[in-house]
């Protein structure tokens, strides 16, 4: 294990002073905070957004003071069907007991018009109706013969945190792990072979297998810092974010049983994708043709994970789990959103991202210890 | 021989279809300058791979030390130290952490390390640069620290592949100076090139290989023959006068 150990340092050491993995480390750790901040300022925006609704008409009293209050602008137009194809978010013609609204689908403005105007809506209807009942000495109560009362069972907040999380937090993980390493395995592979001190290295009395387990240990470490360094920057930037509510409890934060998942998902992935990456920069004769075998492999692990994260209720068998990096983000989202393990699903997540790690391992040794390695360069 | 530092028998080698050595054997000495010749393509590198295990041989022994490649790869490995023309070094480690880096992998003790890896330094006068990254460093310097890293595990057998071919006449000089005082203290160098008159005035004694095959063995003197010089021999040999 000695000379894994000085491959594995003097890897490291190579790669902290390579200004190209820096550089990958660094942006990563800015983005996260800078598009997190993009999103929280535009769903900031379009929450306070006052968007107009063009009328014709008279306003039923007491329409007008309920619209303005949720942030609906009344202004008179000629033909409110015209003005809402360009003017206004929302055309609305009020006749007696009819009011014809028109507006555009396609216009995100009219749509998030549109829903205020129907809640609005909602709420003015059943208050002049249980007035009208009242007036006539009934009850009010037998609009709502089934009258619900909720009882959430988590804080309606930390559910939303739950969501955000879940959606943005394995996505982040996945694609620091993977591309963190990218430039480090090629680097300690193909670069070495560019550089052209492979031989020297391959002449040293130090077996190949410790060799090889010096470089993934390597990898492993910078893919794994390169993700710590992206998802330490989003919480940074997610606790200056607060979530519609009305405490401080309000930010979002990871649940207790999340974390060590997480810790243990992304060493996992770190160990299996470092291999895989390895072996194909190790069929590379230069760090360019290295990229061009590598990039792909980046899209076809994270193009499935990021569906699923589109499909919030999406329930898998236990055989998704045996498909790398799908499984990876279904278990964390598991533990994000139920705060539970599933020990069945991460037993397999587990076997799947050893056995992908096993066979890379493998791969890259027998790669590494064949002839054309020199030969062909 | 008996006491051959490597001794290499009927070596037959065959890269994809190319049939690239065909039958090779010599042996080389201890405190000798070994020289193995010949024109591009001939097999000389694929030859010196062989004996330091980079490639194994499809048929033929090699033995260095006593070692066989084959069985003991990893004991050649420890005896052999290769200098090449490529010489490539790891740029962003310093002169001293290239050397350190060759020395540990080579089974040099930590305790031993710092003794070991400044002797080179001091013997090579790598010491104005030891502590700049390989990156900044010129054709001449690089060398040495190939040079350096490969003889700071003090194996027995040096190779010389074509160590020259990139330096200007200073550095070329200076590994030749090199190479004379390893043969001084009692080295087997093996010396790979295609410049005969580095062969002639360095090689005790000289193969020259072609096409795969040896074609002339012995002193430099006796294969040199009556002709005025060891280049008018060497063409005649591969055919090309």
């Amino acid at each position: 294990m000695r000379a894994a150990l000085i491959v594995y340092r003097k890897e490291v050491i190579e790669i902290l002073r390579d200004r190209r993995t820096l550089m990958a480390i660094g942006l990563a750790a800015l983005a996260t905070p800078i598009v997190l901040s993009v999103i929280s300022q535009v769903a900031t925006k379009t929450a306070t957004q006052t968007y107009t609704i063009g009328y014709s008409g008279d306003i039923p009293t007491g329409l007008g003071e309920l619209l303005r209050a949720t942030g609906l602008k009344l202004v008179p137009v000629a033909d409110p069907a015209a003005a809402a194809k360009q003017q206004v978010d929302l055309g609305v013609a009020f006749k007696l007991g009819e009011i014809d609204e028109y507006y555009d689908p396609t216009r995100q403005g009219a749509q998030i018009a549109d829903t205020r105007l129907q809640t609005v809506l909602g709420q003015y209807d059943a208050a002049q109706a249980a007035a009208a009942l009242q007036n006539r000495g009934i009850d009010p109560g037998i609009l709502t013969p089934l009258r619900i009362v909720a009882h959430p069972l988590s804080s309606p907040v930390q559910a939303a945190s739950n969501a955000f999380l879940s959606f943005f937090l394995p996505y982040i993980l996945i694609t620091m792990i993977l591309t963190g390493g990218f430039s480090a395995a090629l680097d300690s592979t193909a670069g070495e072979r560019e550089r052209k001190t492979l031989e020297s290295l391959l002449l040293t009395p130090a077996p190949r297998s410790r060799v090889l387990l010096g470089k993934i240990g390597a990898v492993t470490t910078i893919s794994l810092v390169a993700a710590v360094a992206a998802i330490g920057s989003m919480f940074v930037a997610l606790s200056q974010i607060s979530l519609p509510g009305p405490s401080e409890s309000a930010h979002i934060s990871l649940s207790p049983v999340a974390v060590p998942v997480m810790v243990w998902v992304a060493l996992l992935i770190g160990v299996s994708f470092s291999s895989v990456t390895l072996a194909l920069g190790t069929l590379a004769k230069t760090f360019r043709q290295g990229q061009a075998y590598v990039t792909p492999l980046y899209f076809i692990t994270i193009f499935p994970a990021s569906i699923i994260l589109f499909i919030p209720d999406f329930n898998p068998s236990l055989a998704y789990y045996l498909i790398p990096i799908l499984n990876a983000v279904l278990v964390l989202r598991d533990a994000i959103v139920h705060n539970t393990v599933d020990w069945p699903a991460l037993g397999v997540t587990t076997f799947s991202l050893i056995a992908t790690g096993a066979l890379s391992w493998f791969a890259a040794l027998r790669l590494f210890t064949r002839e054309a390695l020199l030969t062909r360069s | 021989m008996t006491g051959a530092a490597v001794s290499v028998e009927r070596l037959e080698k065959t890269l994809g279809k190319n049939r690239v050595l065909r039958g090779v054997s010599f042996q080389a000495q201890p405190g000798e300058i070994f020289g193995l010749l010949g024109p591009n393509g001939a097999g000389k590198t694929t030859t010196l791979r062989i004996i330091c295990t980079l490639l194994s041989p499809d048929s033929g022994t090699v033995e260095v030390l006593g070692f066989d490649t084959r069985k003991a790869p990893e004991d050649v490995r420890r005896q052999v130290g290769v200098v090449t023309a490529d010489i490539g070094v790891y740029p962003r480690l310093s002169a001293r952490e290239n050397i350190a880096y060759f020395a540990q992998l080579s089974g040099v003790q930590d305790g031993d390390l710092k003794r070991r890896v400044d002797a080179v330094i001091e013997r090579l006068d790598i010491g104005s640069f030891a502590d700049q990254r390989a990156e900044s460093l010129s054709s001449g310097q690089k060398q040495k620290i190939a040079i350096a890293r490969a003889i700071v595990h003090d194996p027995q057998v040096l190779m010389f592949d074509e160590p020259t071919s990139n330096l200007d006449v200073l550095a070329s000089r200076e590994v030749r100076e090199f190479m004379v005082e390893s043969k001084g203290r009692g080295k087997c160098v093996i010396f790979s090139t295609h410049v005969m008159h580095d062969a002639e005035r360095l090689c005790d004694r000289i193969t020259i290989l072609h096409q795969g095959q040896v074609v002339a063995s012995g002193a430099t003197a006796e294969v040199r023959g009556d002709k005025r010089e060891l280049e008018d021999a060497f063409l005649e040999l591969v055919g090309a006068r």
